[in-house]
């Protein structure tokens, strides 16, 4: 009885604390990646961005992602990576409208996938 | 291959570390939520360990959240009758000193045949062979021996009457027709709709249960050379 109470609120515990870190680490690394984002779109828009500016989005993001990929699903993280490909070559060659239509789809992104995350009747049905 | 090497190790050491937690009774004798917990831990464990697109985490976290349901329950069931019945239901009597329980039997959603295969299955071939049968909340038959089983010869009866109707398929083997079973049975003084089980072996030896009688051992006029 005592090793099954032990043992139940042990893993318990350990699904707790790891849900509670899981939604805390994912926000963070989300919320960042959104503001380096934000730089980016206003740069784009004012049509000052240059390559560098999205190479350092991307090493960012690759910072990010390593620790990302414990907690969400690869192909989620992928798709990031396509987008921002697409906006460097896009920054580069200064088609500003499309570079700022990529990068807008990156920060709906940014915002959505933690979105999926959260306790929420849509994410639960 | 190296990465699915690495999550199937992953997987199957924490399954080997819930499944000794959850206790031997998982392995051979398992109560229905138990089932139904290896059955879905089955699953969650192949789907991350073969798809390197799903975090390894996802399969862990859900094979440790039906370890904490299992537990849950575990203690529930062990904290009074009243919890065990409903989370694991209790033992069925099914075969009592007056014959066959039919009421016990369709609460189980079983029928006589489904009876006699468990039966056969224990290693008991006829219906008397036994005075009492129960279906132990882990589905398995339990059985206490009939004094009387060994002054009976050895032969595998067949059913002849399942609840009111004729099993017309097993009469060739007892080589009698349909009115030569009803004369049988109106001679014993009851009908065909009014049997709920009737069964004879190669030696003629009836098991007869009629609604709400106790079971009855009759002789089955076969013909010659008729036995098996």
């Amino acid at each position: 009885m005592v090793k099954t109470i032990i043992s139940m609120l042990a893993v318990a515990a350990i699904l707790v604390c790891g849900a509670i870190y899981e939604a805390d680490f994912t926000k963070r690394q989300f919320e960042e990646l959104s503001a380096v984002l934000e730089v980016l779109y206003e740069k784009t828009d004012a049509e000052t961005a240059v390559e560098d500016d999205v190479y350092a989005v991307q090493k960012n993001w690759v910072d990010k992602k390593k620790y990302l990929h414990i907690f969400i699903p690869h192909n989620e993280i992928k798709e990031i990576d396509l987008w921002l490909a697409e906006s460097v070559k896009l920054v580069r060659d200064k088609k500003w409208e499309d570079a700022l239509s990529k990068i807008e789809v990156l920060k709906e992104l940014t915002e959505q996938i933690p979105k999926t995350f959260r306790v929420s009747i849509e994410n639960i049905f | 291959m190296t990465v699915i090497f690495i999550r199937t190790f992953i997987i199957f050491v924490a399954l080997v570390i819930v499944m000794r937690l959850m206790g031997k009774r998982q392995i051979g004798e398992m109560q229905p939520f138990e089932f139904i917990v290896t059955l879905i831990v089955a699953d969650l464990a192949c789907v991350p360990m073969a798809d390197v697109s799903i975090p390894l985490v996802y399969g862990l976290v859900a094979v440790f959240t039906l370890f904490i349901l299992h537990q849950l329950l575990s203690l529930l069931e062990r904290s009074g009758d009243v919890a065990k019945r409903i989370i694991s239901g209790k033992p069925s009597i099914v075969i009592n000193k007056d014959g066959v329980d039919f009421k016990e039997l369709k609460k189980n959603n079983m029928d006589v045949e489904d009876l006699i295969e468990s039966m056969r299955a224990a290693g008991y071939f006829s219906l008397d062979d036994v005075d009492y049968a129960l279906f132990e909340s882990n589905g398995k038959l339990s059985a206490f021996k009939s004094c009387s089983e060994s002054e009976k010869g050895s032969s595998l009866p067949v059913l002849i009457v399942n609840e009111g109707k004729t099993v017309e398929r097993n009469l060739p083997v007892i080589k009698t027709e349909k009115p030569g079973l009803n004369e049988f049975l109106e001679s014993n003084g009851t009908t065909e709709k009014s049997v709920e089980v009737m069964t004879v072996d190669g030696n003629g030896r009836v098991y007869l249960k009629e609604k709400n009688e106790k079971f009855r051992i009759l002789q089955f006029p076969l013909g010659d050379g008729v036995k098996w």
